[in-house]
């Protein structure tokens, strides 16, 4: 146990260190906010010296673990035989239902990441990435019609970090169920969710999609906007509106949810599967636009060009529109994939390399 | 090994019915990955268009133009009715063609949307014309003979396998759910309630099989660290290993000109 | 050699043991049968016999198990792949999934083994014989009959040329004239040396293949003797398993006054047929 919080300090330092030089290097970091979306300026930098850190953390791990063991366990132990049976099938799920559903229902639930979130949440984060990033390059490269999709590879990366946050959440237990709550609990799981959402809406999601840069309540409630200040158009307010309500209404589900089944872990895959959808529209915005000018063939197009009318240009309108359908797709996908793990008998479960942790220790 | 085994096993090697056909899996991967790329660094319109006839020239050696170019186009049209509708109309842009109620299409919106199409059909068919000529099932034994971990080998292969038999035990199983009662033809919503029931039974048994599956593959010594001796090869020549050679080349070329700015910005 | 001593198993997640205190010992050559009702362990004693239980499964072992004078405790999964393999009885679940052809289905163990072609080919071919199976070869093995698929999944696992064979009910999808050919290669098996474990209900199989036969009833192993003597024993009938054709003959013959030795008789002129 030493020795791996001894790889984890040492990552750690590594990550810190590289964002200390990384902004020197950079100079000072404009954090002055984008008029047009609310943003700060330097948003970029910030993400992209973040991901140098990480990755840096992560090979210093590997290299300490590899110093201390000679060996890299944590990487090959997520992946023997039963995971290796495992993935193609799950790849077989991710392709299947991505295909079936959103042909059949034209709203932005593509369900087609049921199989990564299975294999990140049973094996670990490693493999989860893997079975992730292996499901697009073979959805566009070995497939053959009537199976193929030329479209799926360059969102591998997409692919590969919903393996990894999966397999995250696994660890920490977040796809475990808790069932027969006690009332008091619920409530207070409940009014923390309700938080979160609120936290990440008004300071995050509302001024971002109301372009506001007064205050967010005043846009809202029509009030009269300080001295100078113009007034904000009609469709911000629109706009705002409905983001506002499609946060509070999912509050609300989750609170009908937890009310009827009385099972605290639904709010903790709840949150999960938002944090996921939130970082997949950060990741595949720049893949979207750039590649395929932010068109998918899909409902969500119309999206797009409405945010595009109101004046945003095609970046910002692509990771409004995902910002929009990757959290209601990937907290519906968390869902699936509890109901699954739910329906798997705890046998079956516990003989994968992170089965127990994800599922909780097995009772008798 | 008897002349007779060693034209067996030759003969399990899938045949080549055209000299595109028969060139190395690798090859014809490395000719997609640069060309699509290519056709995405480049930008503008003479790059993928070049490149698209690059694409159809070859599909032609192969014997499968036609083809190719049909199942593009079909794959490619959806996309493109939606890219055509939103980049034309709703792109800022200072000359206006002519306008559709409170939409104006742009000239700077008919420009992104034209190189977007070529780009994506550069793409597509590229990417059509690798997976029209090449069997995947060579494609990955081949890579493994180069070195590719036999469990991604595994992986990939058994995948190939996992999607049609999936399908195929939907099928079964809804035809079982089918002869209970339960409708699956009609409008949406019955469709829909029809799916539904489907996904829980294919998905729960597909993953119960794993537990025997691989208990029977540890058995057969699946995992073994250290290369397998594979029975068939598709061969390989010097020419096709410079060829390689020379388009990762030019994709490095393509990568550092777009980088420098070389190339006109995309839009 | 094949013996577990002492040996009692648990499953991972559970609480009570399914197997207390099994002593078996198969000797090289040996055919032993494994008859008992249903739910008594016999697919966990096999599981435990080949060591996948607890090599691949997990569960807590205790007692040895000891291949060929080398404790079997520790090894990986492919160490005992060359020396033991076990077969289960779904075919669908035996097949690989990665194998275009019957050929690569069945050279698909000794290929992994990392041997030469020349070896894994004249393995396959080998099998492939055994099983009389040259005119499927080519075949898709996703696309064969439950039976040809037990056959196909019985010759790939004799293509890894193990030392012992312990095979879970081998003939469950098999007719009658498949069920004598699989009874036949496994006798000519056990003439080169390989020590086999078949567990059954097909006592007839059994009958006149095995030179021992045990039964297990509990998770305890409660009956272990020459096969005549166990399948002959009345008392098989308590334990759910049905005895041979046989025995049965003998025994009603027997009641109505006849000789049974003209049953016994039959019986020979058909074992040398």
């Amino acid at each position: 146990m030493a020795a791996t919080w001894v790889r984890a300090l040492v990552a750690l330092v590594a990550f810190v260190v590289v964002l200390v030089v990384g902004i020197n290097v950079v100079g000072a970091i404009d954090l002055t906010k984008d008029p047009n979306t609310g943003v700060p300026v330097g948003f970029n930098t910030i993400v992209t010296i973040l991901a140098i850190g990480l990755i840096v953390a992560l090979v210093v791990y590997l290299a300490t673990e590899y110093a201390q063991t000679r060996r890299f366990d944590s990487i090959t132990s997520q992946f023997d035989t039963r995971t290796i049976v495992l993935i193609p099938i799950a790849i077989a799920i991710n392709i299947i239902l991505g295909q079936t559903v959103s042909a059949a229902l034209k709203i932005p639930v593509y369900l087609d990441s049921i199989g990564t979130i299975l294999v990140g949440v049973l094996a670990g984060p490693i493999a989860g990435a893997v079975t992730g990033g292996l499901a697009n390059l073979i959805w566009t490269y070995i497939l053959p019609a009537p199976f193929q999709s030329p479209y799926a590879a360059p969102f591998f990366i997409v692919a590969v970090e919903i393996g990894l946050l999966a397999g995250i959440f696994g660890r920490l237990g977040f796809f475990r169920s808790r069932p027969d709550t006690p009332p008091a609990r619920l409530a207070i799981g409940a009014a923390v969710v309700a938080l979160i959402v609120a936290i990440i809406g008004i300071y995050g999601f509302l001024p971002f999609y109301t372009n506001a840069e007064t205050n967010v309540f005043q846009l809202l409630f029509f009030a009269q906007p300080a001295e100078g200040v113009p007034a904000p158009a009609p469709v911000f307010v629109i706009l705002g509106w409905l983001v506002a309500l499609l946060l509070i209404g999912a509050v609300v589900g989750l609170i009908a949810l937890l009310a009827i089944r009385r099972d605290l872990g639904a709010a903790y895959v709840f949150v999960a599967g938002l944090v996921c959808g939130i970082v997949s529209a950060l990741i595949s915005f720049p893949i979207s636009s750039v590649v395929f000018g932010g068109v998918t063939g899909s409902g969500t197009d119309l999206l797009v060009a409405a945010f595009q009318k109101a004046g945003d240009d095609l970046g910002t309108a692509v990771l409004k529109q995902g910002l929009l359908s990757d959290p209601i797709d990937k907290t519906v996908t968390y869902f699936v994939v509890f109901a699954i793990l739910g329906a798997l008998s705890r046998r079956f479960i516990a003989r994968f390399p992170q089965g127990e942790s994800a599922i909780g220790l097995a009772e008798a | 090994m008897s002349a007779d085994d060693a034209a067996f096993l030759a003969s399990l090697a899938p045949p080549g019915r055209s000299p595109y056909h028969r060139l190395n899996p690798l090859t014809k991967a490395v000719l997609a990955s640069v060309e699509s790329l290519g056709a995405f660094l480049i930008g503008g319109y003479l790059g993928p268009i070049a490149i698209l006839a690059l694409v159809v020239a070859s599909a032609a050696v192969a014997g499968i133009a036609g083809r190719l170019v049909r199942i593009s186009l079909l794959l490619t049209l959806p996309i493109a009715i939606s890219v055509v509708l939103v980049s034309v109309f709703t792109r800022a842009g200072t000359h206006i063609l002519f306008s559709i109620g409170p939409f104006d299409a742009t000239s700077e919106g008919v420009d992104f949307a034209g190189q977007t199409l070529v780009r994506l059909l550069a793409i597509s068919t590229s990417i059509g014309l690798f997976g029209l000529t090449t069997d995947p099932r060579s494609f990955v034994l081949d890579l493994e003979r180069r070195g590719l971990s036999s469990r991604f080998a595994f992986v990939a292969l058994a995948t190939l396998e996992a999607v049609p038999a999936m399908v195929e035990r939907a099928g079964v199983i809804q035809a079982a759910q089918r002869a209970r009662g339960l409708d699956t033809e009609g409008s949406v919503r019955a469709r829909l309630r029809g799916v539904l029931p489907l996904v829980g039974p294919v998905i729960l048994s597909s993953l119960t099989e794993v537990e025997e599956r691989s208990l029977a593959l540890e058995v057969r010594a699946f995992g073994r660290p250290g290369r397998r001796h594979l029975l068939w090869r598709i061969p390989d020549s010097s020419s096709q290993l410079a060829l390689r050679a020379a388009l990762l080349f030019l994709l490095l070329v393509a990568i550092i000109s777009r980088l420098a700015g070389i190339f006109p910005s995309l839009p | 050699m094949l013996e577990l001593r002492d040996a009692s198993y648990r499953y991972a997640g559970y609480a009570r043991e399914v197997l207390h205190d099994v002593d078996l010992r198969i000797d090289d050559g040996e055919i032993v049968g494994l008859v008992g009702p249903n739910e008594a362990g016999k697919s966990t004693l096999c599981l435990v016999a080949s060591g996948l239980a607890p090599a691949s499964v997990g569960g807590t072992l205790r007692g040895t198990l000891t291949i060929d004078g080398v404790a079997a405790a520790g090894m990986e999964t492919h160490d005992l792949a060359e020396r033991v393999v076990v077969g289960f009885q779904n075919p669908n679940t035996q097949r690989s999934g990665i194998a275009a052809t019957v050929f690569e289905e069945i050279a698909l163990g000794p290929m992994n083994l990392g041997l030469p072609v020349d070896e894994t080919v004249a393995r396959a071919r080998e099998a492939i014989a055994r099983l009389r199976l040259e005119s499927i070869i080519r075949r898709d093995p996703q696309r064969l009959s439950g039976g040809q698929s037990q056959l196909v999944g019985i010759a790939s696992l004799l293509a890894m040329r193990p030392r012992h064979v312990i095979l879970d009910e081998p003939t469950a999808q098999l007719d009658p004239a498949g069920t004598r050919l699989v009874g036949e290669a496994l006798r000519a098996l056990a003439g080169t040396g390989t020590s086999l474990l078949i567990a059954e209900h097909k006592t007839d199989l059994l009958d006149g293949l095995c030179t021992r036969v045990i039964a297990v009833d509990g998770g305890r192993i409660v009956r272990d003797g020459p096969a005549r003597e166990i399948l002959d024993d009345p008392t098989l009938a308590d334990l759910g398993v049905e005895p041979p054709a046989r025995a049965r003959l003998t025994r009603a013959l027997a009641g109505a006054g006849v000789d049974p030795g003209v049953v016994a008789a039959t019986a020979a002129q058909e074992a040398v047929r």
